[in-house]
């Protein structure tokens, strides 16, 4: 659905408020630093973003389950459902709310076997990944619920294509902007800002990255807030240094064994 | 607890908090809890079922149609139907007003406003009348009425690029008493069907359910993708069937289960009615897939005297009538050229007097019966054979009033609403014979000058007749 942003549940429900979402996670950041939450969070977009390339999914779709990941854990404690769990639950659900085929139940959970063992093994030494079907899809109602059944989500992809046509197609600024883009699912902005102040803010970093001051006047021209353009220019800046002096096959295992983590029933 | 993982590969860890658990179970509403509904499902399909309800707390005294998706989990279909609905928001269009997952059993519900009429019920009601000889009662403009909300609704799928992949009369709903009264509610949009496959999920469906007849010849001749164009040619033939209550291209059912599109039957209906499309008509049609096909199996000759205008003709509609115009560029072969449903709803046909009206009853007693309430035996729905299916459609005809199913309790007049609802309006030609009592025909000599005026009279003859 393509419809429009302005009616959406995206926008009337889903842009949050930066001082909500930090109250909202004030009893993970008891526990984690603000920086172990974000590398936490780094860690398991790249795990939706691998899964999702290896069930050949598009990059709208995977740009989706990584939203509904985040929107779930803005409303939620890092313990309420194992994040391991939630990721490839998110995955599943965007793959059929975006209507690109079904991946059967057991693909899917043959690709997380071996994407976990092959491709974050770093992270999870030998163990395997622990769920089956049955645990998917009762996280999948529990996922639903906790996104109040608002599932169409809006992406900065498409209106980047507009913009880079507009500004008169360059190969180079739209692969550049793109990359970006999809580096953002790492910060919060999907959570704070719409889409296409997002993808105006991709472009502004493409436009530096690549030294294209003639782009300035295109950006003068367009009549958005650009405190809000700055804003997420800077998030996304701020996880561009984080990566600088992180090594996550060091530090990652460290950072999930202090995760909060779910509590069984009480034992009697 | 959690530690057990790490030292033991079969076990699975604690995918979920305990207290999280408690706390949302606690917080969830169960269906059955807040909405009485036990006994009253009035639909059932291949979507699943659909039942009449009420609020337990008597907060409010309204309708709701409760739906119960069909199998268990969030299928491709139920995912796309919720995300969908949940943006959707215009007259024409069915609300959704709130979604029930019941975890224990895994079933999704939704929870509607309850339209109580269809398309599908008050054509089958105009036809059962014109079939005892017997004239409904319906304000003049209600047929433009209808088709003006049906343009509107889907106006504002497609301008969101939502196409609906399945219109058909029994998907136009019409809201009953009330404060939206007589006003259409698009329904039951194809959300499974893959726009680039469009025919693979046809094969899964029930025999019963899926017709032909709204079908686009484009479809029938094997285009891959749905368009908008595909919903115009079935308004086009909604809007036939509501003036001549018979579907425009009624075409025996039988071989439906094939995951072919290409359809013999349903294509020689359409050139019998539209007559056999002319190379400069419709210059694309070499390009589909089934073209070949359709040269080895047809030829022109066999329709050289049939088209829309005689066979509309046929049924009291003028070729020189606004509602024809309108009709024939709705149904237009190619569907290059049929118009979009923007043009549709600037049509002289819309401006011309009668004017349409928001209760598409204006005001007048609405003369269909509510929905019946069906019997629960699920058993033999589902086993439902052809051989059965065909039993039902003779043993339905000669009970077709709805008074006498009506006044029927439970037990036999359930039975038969259900037959009726699953056989389709599809008693055949029998009745063309006698005299022509036509739909729109009815309107104009119901209801000629002053609605208001002429309205208790007529209402004292509507009570004797029904």
């Amino acid at each position: 659905m393509a419809g429009n942003f302005w009616q959406s549940s995206h926008h009337q429900q889903w842009i949050l408020d930066k001082t909500d979402l930090i109250r909202d996670r004030q009893h993970d950041l008891s526990i984690l630093s603000d920086e172990e939450y974000q590398k936490i969070f780094n860690f398991f977009a790249s795990i939706i973003q691998v899964l999702g390339e290896q069930l050949k999914l598009r990059q709208q779709v995977i740009a989706t389950a990584t939203v509904y990941f985040k929107r779930f854990y803005a409303r939620n404690s890092l313990k309420c459902i194992d994040p391991l769990l939630l990721a490839p639950t998110c995955v599943f659900l965007a793959s059929k709310v975006e209507e690109f085929g079904v991946i059967s139940n057991s693909r899917l959970i043959t690709t997380c076997q071996t994407v976990i063992k092959n491709k974050f093994g770093y992270a999870y030494g030998q163990q395997e990944f622990p769920y089956r079907t049955n645990h998917i899809l009762e996280c999948e109602f529990y996922l639903l619920e906790n996104l109040d059944c608002c599932l169409i989500v809006y992406q900065p992809y498409r209106p980047l294509l507009l913009f880079v046509q507009d500004i008169g197609q360059e190969d180079q600024l739209l692969t550049y902007a793109w990359r970006i883009v999809n580096d953002s699912l790492r910060t919060d902005v999907s959570l704070l800002y719409p889409p296409y102040q997002i993808a105006i803010a991709a472009l502004h970093i493409a436009c530096v990255m690549l030294g294209k001051e003639n782009q300035k006047s295109w950006f003068a021209e367009l009549n958005v807030d650009m405190d809000k353009i700055q804003e997420i220019v800077r998030s996304i800046i701020n996880l561009y240094e984080m990566w600088k002096s992180y090594d996550e096959k060091k530090e990652i295992q460290g950072l999930l064994a202090k995760m909060p983590k779910p509590k069984p029933a009480p034992q009697r | 607890m959690g530690d057990n993982f790490q030292n033991n590969k079969t076990m699975a860890p604690v995918m979920m908090d305990y207290d999280f658990k408690v706390k949302t179970q606690n917080e969830r509403s169960k269906v059955e809890d807040l909405f009485d509904f036990e006994g009253c499902k009035v639909g059932r399909g291949t979507y699943g079922h659909v039942y009449k309800a009420r609020r337990k707390d008597g907060s409010d005294t309204k309708d709701y149609a409760l739906k119960q998706i069909e199998g268990t989990g969030l299928s491709m279909s139920a995912c796309r139907e919720i995300a969908l609905l949940r943006e959707l928001k215009h007259p024409n269009v069915i609300n959704l007003i709130r979604v029930f997952l019941s975890h224990t059993d895994r079933k999704v519900w939704l929870l509607f406003d309850y339209a109580e009429h269809d398309l599908w019920h008050i054509i089958k009601f105009h036809r059962a009348a014109k079939a005892n000889k017997k004239s409904v009662m319906v304000p003049k403009g209600m047929v433009k009425s209808l088709l003006y909300q049906i343009l509107d609704g889907i106006h504002y799928l497609h301008s969101n690029w939502v196409l609906h992949r399945d219109l058909k009369p029994a998907n136009i709903l019409v809201m009953g008493e009330g404060p939206e009264r007589g006003r259409v509610k698009i329904a039951d949009m194809g959300f499974a069907r893959l726009f680039n496959a469009p025919l693979k999920p046809l094969a899964d469906l029930d025999p019963v359910v899926v017709t032909f007849w709204y079908r686009a010849p484009e479809l029938l001749l094997g285009a891959r993708h749905y368009t908008k164009a595909i919903d115009i040619w079935a308004i086009g033939c909604i809007f036939a069937e509501l003036l001549t209550s018979e579907p425009i291209f009624h075409c025996r059912q039988e071989d439906i289960k094939t995951s072919n599109p290409y359809h013999h039957d349903q294509l020689d209906r359409i050139f019998n009615v539209m007559g056999f499309p002319q190379e400069k008509d419709w210059e694309d049609i070499r390009k589909m897939p089934e073209h070949a096909t359709l040269v080895k199996d047809f030829k022109r000759s066999n329709y050289q005297n049939c088209s829309l205008s005689k066979y509309m003709d046929r049924h009291k509609i003028k070729p020189d009538s606004k509602a024809f115009s309108l009709l024939q560029r709705l149904l237009l072969m190619d569907p290059n050229k049929r118009i979009t449903s923007e043009q549709a709803m600037q049509d002289p046909y819309f401006t011309e007097d009668p004017p349409t009206t928001p209760d598409v009853f204006a005001g007048c007693p609405i003369p269909y019966p509510k929905r019946e309430f069906l019997t629960d035996d699920d058993q033999e729905d589902k086993s439902d054979s052809k051989a059965r299916q065909n039993q039902q459609q003779q043993q339905q005809q000669p009970n077709t009033q709805q008074n006498q199913v009506q006044a029927n309790s439970h037990d036999h007049g359930a039975n038969n609403a259900k037959r009726m609802r699953m056989a389709g309006p599809n008693q055949g030609n029998n009745n063309t014979t006698g005299g022509q009592q036509e739909f729109h025909q009815q309107q104009q000599m119901m209801f000629g000058g002053q609605q208001q005026g002429g309205n208790s009279q007529q209402q004292g003859n509507f009570q004797q007749r029904y």
